[in-house]
């Protein structure tokens, strides 16, 4: 019985302690500066910007990223194991020395190319959005290779035999069989780009109502010992957090067949 | 007529080299050899899911080896039905149809008749994951023949079933054949599978075709001890050709001295005197001769004493198994239940046993 009460002792320690942390925060909460900072524009700005960021963000690596998936879960090829692997640099490699890259290439001259004819990166919206999805991409296909593995390819297999081409058996057999675990590495992805920050603020600034996504406003604020408008943040981001891992719960949970 | 041509496959350990199997329209034909011989792999080629390493495939006049999976009119029953769990019973059935793009209503005569034959219209509402295992294979093979398939493959279909359950299966394999004459190719370990619904068979061991014919062909008079090993057989021999005695047509074969006479035709390749050959005794046509009791002219050709060794109820028969008392061979013999009762057997009883003709076969 001790072992069991040590080992369930531990697991409820460790809610306490992230629970704790929650809970700290609200000792600050309700003052009149807590509702200026919820209401300020840069906030409603930063709260925005962030949504949009992390939506784009997550659109681009899903694009990229379930294709990929669906390659590295079906197929050998020559590389696979390289590829495999480069997968993990993101999550490897500390979020501002990704930053940094991004920002050494863009002074490249390609880079610098990219830039003139195309779309701006450096200190510009667009670099936000590049920077997040270069933190996820490789997580996200990760995750979605994942949840294609436990597909069998057999059930392609019989729709092919059956007259599908594969692009119609991917759609109508395997994403559907699939779409849970799709969602849920989705939702994932989106709620780690959301809290993106190293990365982000490398390349993209940290200039308030222009590139200040949630976390960077956080950082702002707290080095201008803005406690409350950093408290409004933190809240925000965890009640996002808890909505997004709920959700994902809810993904995972029952099976609707089988 | 489905043919394949020199199919050659090379993946990982496997090696399926210079495969040919021709199946007539309308027959029901089996590759059979054992687990781990690389079935799966030829079914996948067939269906164009592998690219074979060489290999040329005609589903009647058309040659279809470079065409994809979609495009080849053969349907497919894996071992593990894969059945579409989100789908409904009614809609895994209309895949087919669907997704060719055919006519509904040109095939609703048909999917009814199909529907009906299987017994599955109260299952058409459900998902296939609320079904047992009976019915599952039921749907996953009306899926497959609903969308009027050229050729249909079958993957081990009573793999893993209960027995009940696999002779219903059995049945209904042969009633769906018997009824809409799909062309069919299956693959099974099974031999008894094969026997049963089988009209051609194909032997496939170690990636290489050993023996092809009609199956009593192949049952009754295998090629090689390797088919014979294959398909279960008993009382395999080493034998000598002594001589042939012209004036009864029978060839004298010995072997450890106790010497056997066979009818000159119960073989497939030419043997001659002083050769060795591969003597196979088929156990369920080996009598125990009851005492007393007179013997017919072809019986007492191959008469024995022996001793009994050990004995073993199998439940529908009894296996006894008997030592030859010249030369000392090893001999296993079944018998009817009723047959067994009637003979007083035990252990240790010295007996006389006679081979049938048909008991004999030998391979060069």
């Amino acid at each position: 019985m001790r072992f069991r009460y040590t080992m369930i002792g531990a697991a409820v320690s460790i809610f306490i302690f992230y629970l704790g942390l929650i809970l700290s925060l609200f000792y600050f909460v309700g003052g009149k500066g807590f509702w200026e900072a919820l209401l300020h524009p840069n906030t409603i700005f930063s709260i925005r910007l962030s949504l949009i960021a992390a939506t784009a963000a997550t659109f681009f690596a899903l694009m990229i990223g379930l294709p990929s998936a669906y390659a590295l879960s079906r197929y050998q090829f020559f590389g696979k194991r390289v590829l495999d692997t480069f997968l993990e640099i993101p999550m490897i490699m500390s979020p501002i020395a990704l930053g940094a890259s991004l920002l050494i290439f863009f002074n490249t001259p390609l880079g610098e190319v990219i830039q003139r004819k195309g779309i701006f990166f450096v200190f510009e919206i667009p670099g936000i959005v590049l920077a997040q999805f270069a933190t996820i991409a490789g997580l996200s296909t990760r995750l979605m290779k994942a949840s294609l593995d436990e597909i069998s390819p057999r059930f392609e297999a019989v729709a092919r035999s059956l007259g599908s081409s594969s692009w119609q058996a991917f759609y109508k057999i395997t994403i559907p069989l699939a779409w849970r675990g799709l969602i849920a590495s989705i939702i994932l992805s989106w709620a780690k780009a959301l809290g993106e920050f190293g990365a982000t603020v490398t390349l993209a600034g940290a200039m308030p109502g222009k590139t200040e996504t949630m976390p960077i406003a956080i950082f702002t604020a707290l080095a201008s010992t803005n406690i409350d408008k950093t408290i409004v943040l933190i809240l925000i981001l965890v009640v996002f957090g808890l909505v997004t891992l709920y959700g994902v719960r809810l993904t995972g949970g029952k099976r609707l067949y089988d | 007529m489905i043919r394949v041509e020199g199919l050659t496959i090379l993946f990982e350990s496997f090696k399926i080299m210079d495969l040919d199997i021709e199946i007539q329209e309308e027959r029901f034909h089996f590759l059979l050899g054992p687990t781990g011989s690389g079935k799966t792999l030829i079914l996948e080629s067939i269906m164009g899911l592998r690219k074979p390493k060489k290999g040329r495939i005609w589903i009647g006049e058309r040659e279809v080896q470079d065409l994809p999976p979609e495009q080849r009119e053969i349907s497919y029953v894996p071992q593990d039905l894969a059945l579409f769990p989100h789908l409904k019973v009614k809609d895994n059935i209309l895949y087919g149809i669907k997704a060719r793009n055919f006519d509904p209503k040109v095939y609703e005569e048909y999917v009814q008749a199909l529907i009906q034959v299987m017994k599955v219209d109260h299952l058409l509402e459900r998902y296939p994951g609320n079904l047992s295992g009976g019915e599952k294979k039921r749907v996953a093979l009306l899926r497959a023949l609903a969308p009027k398939p050229k050729l249909l493959l079958l993957d081990e279909p009573l793999a893993g079933l209960d027995p009940s359950i696999k002779v219903e299966i059995q049945q209904l394999l042969k009633l769906l054949h018997s009824s809409f004459h799909t062309t069919t190719l299956c693959v099974t370990h099974d031999f008894e599978e094969a026997y049963v619904l089988g009209d051609g068979i194909t032997i496939c061991i170690d990636g290489r075709i050993e023996q092809e014919g009609k199956r009593d062909d192949v049952f009754l008079r295998p090629k090689s001890r390797k088919v014979a090993q294959f398909l279960g057989a008993k009382n395999l021999y080493r034998a000598r050709v002594l001589k042939k005695e012209e004036s009864l047509q029978r060839w004298v074969l010995g072997v450890n001295g106790l010497q056997f006479l066979m009818p000159l035709g119960r073989c497939r390749d030419p043997i001659e005197v002083g050769g060795e050959v591969d003597l196979f005794i088929r156990p369920e046509e080996v009598m125990i001769l009851r005492e007393g009791k007179p013997l017919k002219d072809s019986l007492k050709r191959n008469v024995f004493k022996g001793e009994i060794l050990d004995i073993i109820n199998r439940g529908r028969y009894h296996t006894v198994y008997v030592q030859t008392m010249q030369g000392k061979i090893p001999f296993e013999i079944s018998i009817p239940n009723y047959a067994f009762r009637n003979l007083n057997l035990s252990m240790g009883k010295t007996i006389k046993v006679a081979l049938r003709e048909e008991s004999l076969w030998v391979m060069s």
